[in-house]
């Protein structure tokens, strides 16, 4: 049987020394440099007046209550809800309660929710500007270069991702170009930048791009785009149809079963 | 490292807080400025959370015991972290300045120019509002310090802790509606804390002693109380406050149902219904026989039981005795 020729290329040590080394130290350094300028570029959150903290947790407060009523016997239960959900029909802890039933403003127009979408767009900013001058380097100075060898065989498949930038069809997929060397870099380097930044830097854009995907990720009590009101009034009638089934119902029995 | 210098200190109990502070020195000194030179530095930044929690830890623990200057030292180190105008900090530095203040008119001065000061800048500031209603209630200015947690609990409606301290507030000046009001808020927040319910049973009972004339009303705050502390049990099986409550009701149930034959039928409201005599009676006698069992295995210190405190097991010796005695007559 037929060994497979195995591929074998000469290649000048000096590649390893200017080509392979460069990338990486280049790759690393724009990662820490973008940590810190994501930290120095991050606006801290806006403070909320204590109207609008009010409005958030007075909401909140109607959540626990829906949540967990069953801890309360049905007097009590019944004295809150008879508090909140008139307070809440009528409007009681809105922020802003001369602004009731008028649709809202746009948020082009807004000055605060433009400050969000401008920390946004400088994050954006950040992340896209170094990757492209990096890609436009490595291509400038060192396409078409075949850099290194994997120490495993891989499938025909792998050839589209570790050899872009070289043109040859019959290299064996093992060797790698410099441009796949910077893409292998651009996804891989997570764990360094956590050896050396601490594990929760914004270094990686990987990482970043993962935490826009899903920004329902973080738990918000109030979308600030919603309108409060509605928020509240849909409120009130969950409150309303609350069916409060006390835990202290029958509660002796259990305890005796349970211990006896 | 010690865990214990990482869990809050403020409630712990006094040795505790004295051996802490005894680290003083040795904490001072780990985590002293160790930083590289520049480039290095912004290299490799390594900063742990857990050493800022333990500084503030030893903060509070040096000030409790006295020992005010390792405590400046401790509130410089975080200054120069986190500024001076981060609320945490403020309100640290608060905590430092009521320390070393010498005599009344000294706090009184504290409470008028720093902490209304900060709050006439920005009133959103939590830390300092409850650093002041804290300061407050140890001027025993009670009322103050309950209108005080009232308006921050308008702008706050779920700080549980809030509303404990001012259930505490309300049951120090004998207003037992107000206070329950307030543990079933707290309980809101946090329906499985074990302890609250039994503070809360340990309120209603207290309630019914006081108003024991009107015999329908006492019946039924100490059969909500009865429930509760049942439910304190059901969320905590060796929980002693709540056997020794539950002991307490039920002898004290036991006692008026006798009183009264007549069974108190589930009225109107809805609102739960009256144990009858046969379960008070079978849970006074668990109460009764759990307690023993806690007494035993405590006071021989058994592995596992060992987390009584001797005041404690004193109390339960106490109450057995003087039901016993009971008996025998």
């Amino acid at each position: 049987m037929a060994q497979p020729v195995v591929q074998t290329i000469h290649r000048d040590p000096s590649l390893f020394y200017w080509i392979l080394v460069p990338i990486t130290v280049v790759m690393i350094l724009t990662g820490i440099l973008r940590h810190y300028a994501m930290i120095l570029l991050q606006s801290a959150p806006k403070k909320q007046g204590v109207k609008d903290i009010r409005q958030t947790r007075s909401l909140m407060r109607g959540v626990n209550l829906r949540n967990n009523a069953s801890v309360l016997t049905r007097p009590s239960f019944e004295s809150r809800k008879n508090y909140l959900v008139p307070a809440y029909q009528d409007g009681t802890f809105l922020a802003e309660p001369e602004k009731r039933g008028q649709p809202r403003a746009n948020p082009m127009s807004d000055p605060a929710a433009m400050e969000g979408m401008m920390g946004m767009m400088k994050n954006q900013v950040v992340m896209m500007v170094p990757q492209t001058l990096i890609m436009g380097w490595i291509n400038a100075f060192f396409s078409g270069f075949v850099i290194l060898k994997l120490p495993f065989p891989l499938t025909p498949q792998f050839k589209s991702m570790l050899q872009s930038g070289v043109g040859t069809r019959d290299l064996d997929v093992r060797w790698v170009s410099s441009l796949s060397f910077y893409f292998l870099c651009l996804f891989g380097l997570q764990p360094v930048y956590n050896f050396i930044l601490g594990s929760n830097n914004s270094a990686s854009q990987v990482s970043q791009q993962m935490a826009q995907m899903n920004p329902g990720a973080g738990i918000t009590a109030m979308d600030p785009n919603q309108d409060p009101d509605k928020l509240f009034l849909s409120e009130a009638e969950n409150l309303e149809v609350t069916e409060l089934r006390s835990i202290l119902e029958g509660i002796e029995g259990r305890i005796l079963e349970q211990l006896r | 490292m010690s865990t214990e210098l990482l869990n809050p200190s403020s409630s712990g109990r006094p040795e505790t807080a004295l051996r802490i502070s005894q680290q003083a020195p040795d904490v001072l000194k780990r985590t002293a400025k160790t930083s590289l030179p520049f480039p290095l530095s912004v290299l490799f930044s390594s900063e742990k959370q857990e050493t800022w929690v333990e500084l503030e830890n030893l903060l509070v623990a040096c000030l409790r015991t006295g020992d005010d200057k390792s405590a400046r030292l401790c509130l410089d180190r975080l200054t120069s972290r986190f500024g001076e105008q981060n609320e945490r900090i403020l309100a640290l530095r608060g905590l430092y300045e009521e320390a070393i203040a010498q005599d009344g008119k000294a706090v009184n001065a504290i409470l008028t120019t720093y902490y209304d000061n900060l709050l006439a800048e920005d009133p959103t500031n939590m830390p300092i509002r409850k650093r002041r209603i804290a300061l407050l209630k140890s001027m025993s200015k009670t009322g103050d310090a309950i209108a005080g947690l009232v308006e921050l609990l308008v702008t706050s409606p779920i700080d549980a802790e809030s509303w404990a301290e001012l259930a505490d507030l309300y049951f120090s000046q004998n207003l037992f509606p107000q206070a329950i009001y307030c543990l079933e808020e707290v309980l809101l927040i946090v329906p499985n804390a074990w302890n609250m319910h039994a503070r809360l049973g340990e309120v209603l009972f207290l309630s019914a002693e006081s108003n024991s004339n009107a015999r329908d009303a006492a019946l039924k705050d100490l059969s909500n109380s009865l429930k509760r502390f049942c439910r304190s049990i059901e969320l905590c099986d060796n929980y002693l406050r709540a056997f020794y409550g539950l002991k307490m009701v039920s002898s004290k149930l036991i006692s008026l149902l006798e009183v009264e034959t007549k069974t108190v039928s589930k009225d109107k409201t809805g609102e739960l219904s009256v144990p009858d005599k046969a379960t008070v009676e079978s849970l006074n006698e668990l109460a009764t026989s759990k307690l023993v069992e806690i007494l035993r295995k405590g006071s021989s210190g058994e592995h596992g039981w060992d987390g009584y405190e001797d005041a404690e097991l004193v109390a339960i010796q106490a109450l057995l005795d003087q039901t016993s005695q009971k008996v025998e007559r």
